[in-house]
C-alpha cells in the first residue's frame, strides 16, 4: 500500500480495490477507480465522516466473499467478477445495498476533490471534462463554444495557494 | 439575572434577518437567536467543494441534528426522512431542511427571486371562475387575505434592498410592477441558449430569470464571478444575496442587535392564561439553558421549525398549527444536447424560463390539471457527482457503460424543471412525532403527506411541455422524474401556520401575529395560504418587510 490505511485492513482494501475497479474500470490511457485512489478516499472517509458505515463495509465485504462461493473476489477471474457485479447491481438484498453504497462512494472518490484522497492526478475530472475548483469564469468562457477541456484544472489546494498572497 | 429585550427574533435567516434589520434601525434592542454559526466570509472563501457542500451538506443541519419524520398516511409509522437518512441519504441534501447560520436558507439557496402572480393570491376564486365551482379541489384551498397589489410595494422593497437582477420587460405574462429590477440579468449560461431558441421557435416567451445575485456591483457587493458552485453552496465573493451579507450586517451596525449564534430555542413562554408572550428559553453551544424575556417574540426559523416550536410550547388552541402542508414537486427533466452545454459554468439560474403555462395560464387539458407552473431551464451549477445522480435510469451503472456515459455526456447535459404542488388538504399536515426526539430531547416534526392524483398529473402535463422543448432543442436523449417522486420535502415547504382572519381556519393574521397569543409572531412561508409554481423566498421576504412595518407601527 502506498498510503496508510486508517480503517480497512490490507486484505479488505485489496478486495475493495478490485470491486471499485469493476464499477469504473481502467482502460488504455484512461485510469479507472483503482488508479484514481478511490479506496484511499473510502478508507479515509470510513475513519471519519462515514464512520457509521464501518459495520456495513465489514459485513458487505464478507457477503461479497459468500457470493464468490468462498473464493476471495480478488482471486476470481474477470468474467466471474463482472457476473457478480451485474447480479449485485440489481439485487434487493443486503449485498446489493452494499454494492450501491460502494458505487456511490466510488463516484465520490473518483469525482470529488483530491483533497479527500481520491481523484489522483485529477483523472476523474479529466475523464468527464470538469475544470474543478475555479474561482470563477469570464463572460467569454460563459459563451457557447468554449472548450471545457482547454481550461486548466484547479483543485481546492490550488485555490488556497492562489489566494495566499492576496489576503 | 433576567435579561429583557424589546424584541427576540428566532432565526437570523431570510425573514428573521430582515426583521432584525428593520427593528434595530428604529432603535429597538433586539436579541437575535440563531441555532447555526455566525458565518464570516472567511468561512466561505474556498467553497468550490462538491463533497463538502453538496454531497455532505456542510451548511445544513441534516436529519441527524434536526430529525424530520415522514409517513404517506396515518396508517403508517413515520420514519426519519427515508430519502435523506441512511447510507445513501447524503445524496440529496436539498430535500431536507434549509441551511442554518446567519443567512439561514439564503446561504445555500439557488436565489430564484420570483414575485407571485396576481392569480396566485386568489387561487380558489380563479379556479372556480375558470373551471366552475364543481372543479374546486377537496380540502382547505382558500384565497389569501391580501392581494398582489397589497404586496407589490414590499416586493419592490425586496428587489431594491436585497438586490435582484432580471429584466421584467421580457416576460409578457409577468405581474404588473412599478419599476424594473435594479440590475440586469446575470451572464447567461451556454446551455440556456438552445433552450431560449427552441422555446421561441415553439411560440413561447422565454425570459431571463430574476435572481438574487449581483450581475453588476451593487451596494458595495461585487458582481457574480460565474464560479458554478452556487445552488447548495455559500457565495465566496458576496455576490449572492443572503441576509448574511445584507440585513444582518446592517442590523449589527446599528449596535442594537445582540446576536447569539449556536443558540437553539427550546420553548416559547407565555403568561399563565396563554394570551401574551413573555419570552423564550434557549440552549447555547455549551449546552447551558437561558431564559430571556420580551413582550415581542418573532419566530422566523423556517415554516417547519416554527411549527415545531409552537407545538412543543403548547400553542395550538384551534388545531390549525401544522395544517395545510404544501411542498414543491420539481419534475426534473434531463436532456443530452448535441452541442456542449458546459454545465459547470455559472449559477443554476443563469438561465431562462417560460410563463406560458404558469398558474392560471395552464392550458385546457385532459388530465384535469387546474394550476400550472413555469418551465425553468437550468444551465450551470452542475458538478460531476450530481451529474451521476441525474443519469438516465436505463443506462447500466457499472463498468464501461457507466464510465463512458459520464465521459460522453457530462458536458452536454441540460435540465428543466417545473414546480407543482399539492392543494391544502387535511390529509397533508405536520405534528410532533410521538417517538423520535432530537439530541435536546425535543420531539421531531412529523410530516404526513403523499402526492395526490392531481399532483402527479400536473407533473405529467408539465413533462409533456418539457418533452416538446427537448425535442425542439434536438436532444439526443432525455428522461424525467417519476410524477410521484420519493421526496416530500423540498426546502420549499409552506402553509403550515397559515395567515387569515379566522382563527378557526388559520394560525396568524396577515402580519404573522399568532391569533391566540399577543406579541408572538410566526413569519415566513408558513403563512402562505396556497402555493403556485414560483420559488417562495421573494414572497417570504416581502411578507417580512410587511410584518416589520406593522411591528414598528405598534411599537
Amino acid at each position: 500500500m502506498e498510503y496508510p490505511l486508517l480503517f480497512l485492513n490490507r486484505a479488505e482494501a485489496a478486495v475493495l480495490d478490485a470491486l471499485v475497479e469493476e464499477i469504473l474500470p481502467g482502460e488504455e490511457g484512461s485510469p479507472g477507480a483503482s488508479e484514481a485512489g478511490v479506496v484511499e478516499y473510502i478508507d479515509r472517509s470510513l475513519a471519519g465522516f462515514l464512520r457509521e458505515l464501518q459495520p456495513v463495509y465489514r459485513a458487505g465485504l464478507a457477503a461479497l466473499r459468500e457470493l464468490g462461493d468462498g473464493v476471495t473476489f480478488t482471486d476470481l477471474d474477470g468474467q466471474a467478477r463482472q457476473e457478480i457485479v451485474a447480479t449485485l447491481a440489481e439485487s434487493p438484498d443486503f449485498a446489493g445495498r452494499f454494492f450501491r453504497i460502494v458505487r456511490e462512494h466510488t463516484i465520490q472518490g473518483f469525482l470529488g476533490d483530491p483533497a479527500y484522497g481520491g481523484n489522483r492526478d485529477l483523472v476523474g475530472w479529466k475523464l468527464v471534462g470538469f475544470p474543478g475548483a475555479q474561482w470563477g469564469y469570464s463572460a467569454e468562457q460563459m459563451r457557447p463554444g468554449t472548450d471545457a477541456r482547454e481550461i486548466p484544472m484547479l483543485s481546492i489546494k490550488d485555490l488556497y495557494a492562489r489566494i495566499g498572497d492576496e489576503r | 439575572m433576567t435579561e429583557r429585550f424589546d424584541a427576540i427574533v428566532v432565526g437570523m435567516g431570510s425573514s428573521g434577518g430582515i426583521i432584525a434589520e428593520q427593528l434595530t434601525a428604529a432603535g429597538l434592542r433586539v436579541l437575535g437567536l440563531e441555532k447555526g454559526p455566525d458565518y464570516t466570509q472567511e468561512d466561505f472563501l474556498i467553497k468550490q467543494d462538491e463533497l463538502r457542500y453538496y454531497q455532505r451538506g456542510a451548511i445544513v443541519a441534516g436529519v441527524d441534528v434536526d430529525p424530520v419524520t415522514w409517513r404517506a398516511n396515518e396508517g403508517e409509522t413515520a420514519r426519519v426522512l427515508p430519502w435523506s437518512a441512511g447510507e445513501l441519504g447524503s445524496d440529496e441534501p436539498l430535500y431536507g431542511l434549509p441551511s442554518i447560520g446567519t443567512g439561514g436558507g439564503t446561504l445555500h439557496w439557488g436565489a430564484a427571486a420570483y414575485r407571485f402572480r396576481e392569480a396566485d393570491f386568489r387561487m380558489r376564486s380563479a379556479i372556480a371562475e375558470r373551471f366552475g365551482k364543481g372543479a374546486l379541489p377537496d380540502g382547505s384551498l382558500a384565497d389569501w387575505p391580501i392581494s398582489y397589489a397589497d404586496l407589490e410595494p414590499y416586493y419592490e422593497k425586496v428587489e431594491r434592498e436585497q438586490g435582484i437582477s432580471g429584466r421584467a420587460a421580457d416576460n409578457p405574462f409577468g405581474p404588473p410592477r412599478e419599476h424594473e429590477y435594479p440590475m440586469p440579468p446575470v451572464t447567461q449560461g451556454p446551455g440556456d441558449v438552445p433552450f431560449t431558441a427552441a422555446a421561441e421557435r415553439l411560440g413561447l416567451h422565454p425570459f431571463r430569470q430574476p435572481v438574487a445575485i449581483n450581475s453588476v456591483e451593487y451596494r458595495g457587493r461585487p458582481a457574480c464571478v460565474n464560479c458554478g458552485f452556487c445552488h447548495g453552496y455559500p457565495c465566496h465573493v458576496n455576490a449572492k444575496s443572503t441576509t448574511q451579507v445584507t440585513s444582518v450586517p446592517a442590523a449589527k451596525a446599528t449596535g442594537n442587535l445582540d446576536l447569539r449564534p449556536l443558540s437553539r430555542v427550546l420553548r416559547v413562554h407565555r403568561t399563565n392564561d396563554g394570551s401574551r408572550v413573555t419570552g423564550v428559553t434557549y440552549v447555547d453551544g455549551s449546552g447551558t439553558a437561558h431564559e430571556v424575556h420580551s413582550d415581542l417574540v418573532v419566530l422566523a426559523a423556517y415554516a417547519l421549525e416554527n411549527v415545531r416550536l409552537l407545538l412543543v410550547s403548547g400553542i395550538n388552541r384551534d388545531g390549525q398549527v401544522g395544517q395545510n402542508f404544501m411542498t414543491h414537486n420539481f419534475g426534473w427533466f434531463t436532456s443530452v444536447l448535441p452541442e456542449p452545454t458546459n454545465p459547470f459554468l455559472g449559477t443554476f439560474n443563469a438561465s431562462s424560463a417560460v410563463d406560458d403555462y404558469t398558474s392560471e395560464l395552464v392550458p385546457d387539458n385532459d388530465l384535469g390539471v387546474l394550476w400550472g407552473s413555469p418551465i425553468i431551464s437550468v444551465t450551470g451549477d452542475l458538478q460531476p457527482i450530481e451529474a451521476y445522480h441525474l443519469m438516465n435510469p436505463k443506462v447500466p451503472k457499472w463498468g464501461l457503460s457507466l464510465k463512458h456515459w459520464l465521459r460522453d455526456n457530462y458536458l452536454h447535459l441540460h435540465r428543466m424543471y417545473s414546480q407543482t404542488t399539492n392543494f391544502p388538504h387535511p390529509r397533508h399536515y405536520c405534528d410532533l412525532d410521538p417517538d423520535v426526539k432530537d439530541r435536546w430531547g425535543q420531539p421531531a416534526l412529523r410530516i404526513t403527506h403523499d402526492w395526490e392524483p392531481h399532483d402527479a398529473n400536473a407533473v405529467t402535463l408539465m413533462g409533456h411541455y418539457k418533452e416538446t422543448i427537448a425535442r425542439e432543442m434536438g436532444a439526443k436523449d432525455y428522461w424525467m422524474d417519476e410524477p410521484r417522486p420519493p421526496y416530500h420535502l423540498s426546502t420549499h415547504d409552506v402553509g403550515v401556520h397559515r395567515m387569515g382572519e379566522d382563527p378557526a381556519a388559520s394560525v396568524t393574521n396577515v402580519y404573522g401575529e399568532v391569533h391566540e397569543c399577543r406579541g408572538l409572531y410566526a413569519i415566513g412561508g408558513g403563512q402562505f395560504v396556497s402555493y403556485g409554481g414560483y420559488n417562495p423566498n421573494q414572497t417570504v421576504q416581502a411578507l417580512a418587510y410587511l410584518s416589520a412595518e406593522h411591528l414598528l407601527e405598534q411599537a
